[in-house]
């Protein structure tokens, strides 16, 4: 978490709702405190203890809110102001592709060409400046994994899944209601089905390298695939239908 | 700082000088304590982190693998909950997340059983996770701030078990020094989530299925990351002595550098270990002897102690272990050993036995250690032994009993051949020597003996004395009597948390104590020791009597210190006025040195308990106490016992003092 973040959470106060009639909780970053509400006579007492106490309930009652710890003695936590923003992890190619302030490049350069392709400098930033830069020999035996098997997902390329299919999926534009309709597109799992055109003419596109052959568009279809979703070229197959309708 | 903690304050400590920022938890015994710390400082806003109370130590895992993915997290728990929270924690290791769980090491049922011993850190052993083993309360603190810097070091991440025996570590109160949060700033450096969770520029997926051939893949570099923390281990721990003055390996050598014996154990029960190696180190036809303390035990430093054990030239290693091989060749702890020594050192590997003992919290003495030394010189001199565990104090080897008779007979068949090629050797069984100042103070649940000893600890480490005190837990009730056990270290030398069993002062809270047949009080104070106890109706004479007590060097004092409490207006909270009795009979520790300790400690009524301590120190006596006032009757008891079934009319008077004592 950056400091900005950090600073925007601390000013960043809201109240939780309750139905409490006497107390209300304020959030504070990840803290919740609590104060008794505006127009309680416990508001006036200078002390959220007295007035639980006067109140005649139990002391300490009220401490904890729904597994959150409720702060009574105002006493400030020990808050740090020196939080890095999460580091960057670069590889030599990536470094010289990168134009960055206050970087020692030679010297840096130098220990990721000594360690070779295992090499990787790790970038800490504070408030958008280079606090920090450190060289390391990347752990992973098997770099084509992620640490922890983590997937990018924005860096995921589409996989071909044609060959998982046993029948072949078509909608003809011709039979197809195109943005009318757009059930096919809504129910496909893969995101494989795709609007294509404007208005009248539109219609509706499966993606053959991304369609698995799962027959829900067939069978979601609003026209029942009737002269629109082709499988294997046929618009109507009797035995697939009873198959799936036990027509 | 110095301060007086116990074990789980003391980790409590190592999560918030951490800047720990979420501690999700679920309490189990010997754990707990920890947790609730940690709890009350969030709650009181000294530490800022969020605390979750789940509902499972399921879920505490759950949620500590979560929290991890962005945040610095941590959690304790103990036996049955780590256990309820395998199923979970791999995905911690296989996630490649740095967080540490403290362990309160308990054992695991059934039979269930509170106490300690390393069985759920063995259970969890191919989990995954880093484990270190900590020897005291002060080793805690500094592991859990070591474990962050190890696991979330960039060639490691992966989450830690830092270990803690429970009840002789995690109820231990003893002195610790507490770093500063600037220090551990300066050493610790801010969390960094390498793969947020919720980041909108990079959004990611944790635990995606994988195929066999990226699954495989992955579990390589999973197994790698977790090598790695062998020599981030030693390099953290280096880089923490060179700040804090307290150095960590990845193991500990204690005793001689080309020691032919040696016992290897893990965590608490090196106290007893180091000891017992102290008083045999260069005697008479005593072998040269070491312990060695293994602190990282997984990844384990198989190479490091194949060589260390090589240099040293060592022909015989007997294995601690307090825990079970379920039916494996040896324990975890001896497994591992004979195989790293097998691997590094083939034929030149030195022999090694198991022993097997500290089940569920049974005590591990100094003298078992000489034992285990005999048993090894024995097996150093190439005689037979066995190639199963031995057992600690189960009558079964001759060699582990003072009395052989004690066997089974019928073992004789079994075993005859060994036992008889094994001696006992005198020179190794010569008496432990009580050399310290040892208190033990019977009290009943609920008067505070434990209240007492702890307050005496913590004046005699503001004093700069070194002094633990280790209460007994158990699953006695309110009213049961408990006792607590306090050492002060006269004879200087190596810190010793190890108890002599045989006490100079013993404090008796309460005066049927003395008549108790289970507890016999007076049976192991020293020659020349004190027996001190609350009472206004026995003198001293007449307890000696009671006790049968025929040394006369023992003195006897007695203390009014219920009728003090009561004209205090304390009601029946005697721990301070036998604190202040304590230092009457101490010779270690004056009361005026320990006042300012007690001024600043002491809980409200503070005037009260301080006068307390005062009338106690000023009213203890040899002599018969005068009965300047009546004893204080308690009328409800009185009442109670003037009660018989056929008598209805005392029905009422009862009835009528329970209302009297509610107060209504």
């Amino acid at each position: 978490m950056s400091d900005a973040e950090n600073g925007k959470q601390a000013a960043d106060t809201r109240l939780l709702p309750s139905c409490n009639q006497h107390e209300e909780f304020v959030v504070t970053g990840r803290m919740v405190t609590v104060r008794p509400k505006n127009g309680h006579p416990s508001a006036v007492s200078t002390s959220s203890e007295e007035s639980v106490s006067s109140a005649g309930k139990l002391p300490g009652r009220n401490k904890k809110l729904m597994g959150f710890p409720v702060t009574r003695t105002g006493r400030a936590p020990e808050k740090r102001t020196d939080l890095l923003a999460a580091p960057e992890v670069l590889t030599l190619e990536e470094l010289a592709k990168r134009a960055i302030d206050g970087l020692d490049y030679n010297g840096v350069m130098d220990q990721l060409a000594d360690l070779g392709p295992e090499g990787r400098v790790l970038l800490f930033f504070r408030e958008g400046k280079l606090a920090r830069a450190e060289v390391f020999e990347d752990p992973r035996i098997c770099k084509d994994l992620q640490r922890g098997a983590v997937i990018h997902n924005l860096e995921q390329i589409p996989v071909d899944v044609s060959g998982w299919r046993v029948h072949e999926f078509y909608i003809d534009s011709k039979g197809c209601l195109g943005e009318v309709c757009t059930r096919c597109l809504r129910v496909c799992p893969e995101d494989a089905i795709h609007l294509k055109g404007d208005g009248a003419s539109s219609y509706c596109e499966i993606d053959p390298t991304a369609c698995k052959g799962c027959f829900i568009c067939w069978v979601e279809c609003s026209r029942k695939a009737a002269d629109c979703i082709q499988v294997d070229g046929k618009t109507f197959d009797s035995e697939l239908r009873s198959h799936h309708f036990g027509e | 700082m110095r301060q007086l903690l116990s074990g789980n304050a003391a980790a409590a400590w190592g999560f918030r000088l951490s800047r720990v920022q979420c501690y999700p938890y679920y309490p189990i015994t010997p754990s707990t304590a920890c947790s609730e710390q940690v709890s009350h400082w969030v709650g009181n806003g000294e530490m800022d982190a969020v605390v979750i109370n789940v509902e499972s130590e399921h879920t505490a895992a759950s949620a500590v693998i979560s929290a991890a993915k962005d945040v610095r997290a941590g959690t304790a728990t103990s036996s049955k909950g780590l256990l309820y929270m395998v199923e979970v924690l791999e995905n911690g290791g296989g996630a490649s997340l740095p967080f540490t769980i403290f362990v309160g090491n308990r054992a695991t049922g059934a039979p269930i059983n509170i106490w300690g011993d390393n069985s759920d850190a063995y259970a969890v052993r191919d989990s995954g996770l880093i484990q270190i083993f900590a020897t005291n309360a002060q080793e805690a603190l500094d592991n859990i701030i070591q474990a962050y810097k190890i696991s979330e070091d960039l060639s490691v991440r992966q989450p830690v078990l830092a270990n803690l025996k429970g009840f002789t570590g995690t109820h231990t109160y003893e002195g610790v020094e507490t770093p500063t949060p600037e220090e551990v700033d300066a050493f610790l450096p801010p969390y960094i989530p390498l793969e947020p969770l919720f980041s909108q520029d990079h959004p990611v997926t944790y635990g995606a299925m994988l195929s066999g051939f990226y699954y495989r893949r992955h579990k390589r570099n999973q197994t790698a990351a977790l090598t790695n923390a062998l020599a981030v281990t030693e390099k953290v721990g280096q880089e923490f002595g060179e700040r804090f003055g307290r150095t960590y390996g990845t193991f500990e050598w204690v005793g001689d550098s080309n020691a032919e014996v040696v016992i290897a154990l893990l965590g608490e029960s090196a106290g007893a270990a180091e000891a017992a190696l102290d008083h045999l180190r260069g005697r008479d036809g005593i072998s040269s002897l070491a312990v060695l303390k293994v602190r990282l035990f997984n990844p384990f430093p198989a190479k490091a102690i194949a060589t260390a054990l090589y240099k040293a030239g060592t022909k015989a290693v007997v294995v601690l272990d307090e825990g079970l091989p379920h039916g494996d060749v040896f324990p975890p702890l001896a497994g591992r050993i004979a195989s790293s020594l097998q691997l590094h050192l083939g034929s030149h590997m030195p022999r090694v036995a198991s022993v097997i003992g500290g089940l569920g919290g049974s005590e591990i003495r100094p003298d078992h250690f000489q034992t285990l030394f005999n048993l090894g010189a024995n097996i150093a001199a190439g005689r037979p032994y066995r190639r199963e565990p031995y057992w600690l104090d189960i009558e079964e080897d001759p060699i582990l009993l003072t009395d052989e008779k004690k066997v089974d007979p019928k073992l004789w068949k079994q075993y005859g051949e060994i036992w008889k090629a094994q001696s006992i050797q005198h020179q190794y069984h010569v008496p432990f020597p009580s050399t310290n100042y040892e208190v033990r103070l019977y009290g009943r649940a609920g008067q505070g003996a434990i209240t007492s000893a702890v307050f005496f600890t913590g004046a005699g480490i503001e004093h700069g004395l070194q002094v633990l005190t280790k209460p007994t837990f158990g699953s006695e009730r309110r009213g049961a009597v408990v006792h607590a056990d306090t050492l002060l270290q006269t004879s200087g030398g190596r810190k010793t948390r190890s108890f002599g069993g045989k006490q100079d002062l013993v404090g008796i809270y309460d005066d049927t104590i003395l008549t108790s047949p289970a507890h016999a009080p007076a049976r192991d104070v020293k020659p020349g020791g004190v027996l001190l106890v609350n009472t206004n109706r026995y003198s001293p004479e007449r307890i000696r009597e009671m006790l049968n007590l025929s040394d006369s060097s023992i003195s006897i004092y007695v203390v009014p210190g219920s009728q003090i409490a009561h004209e205090l207006r304390l009601g029946g909270f005697i721990n301070m006025v036998m604190l202040g009795a304590m230092h009457r009979v101490c010779p270690h520790l004056d009361l005026d040195a320990a006042l300012p300790y007690y001024q600043k400690n002491v809980p409200q009524p503070k005037e009260a308990n301080l006068e307390a301590i005062r009338r106690g120190y000023q009213e203890t006596t040899d002599h018969l106490i005068e009965q300047a006032v009546p004893v204080v009757v308690d009328e409800r008891a009185e009442a109670y016992f003037r009660w018989r079934p056929e008598d209805e009319t005392l029905e009422d008077e009862i009835l009528r003092s329970l209302e009297v004592a509610r107060g209504s």
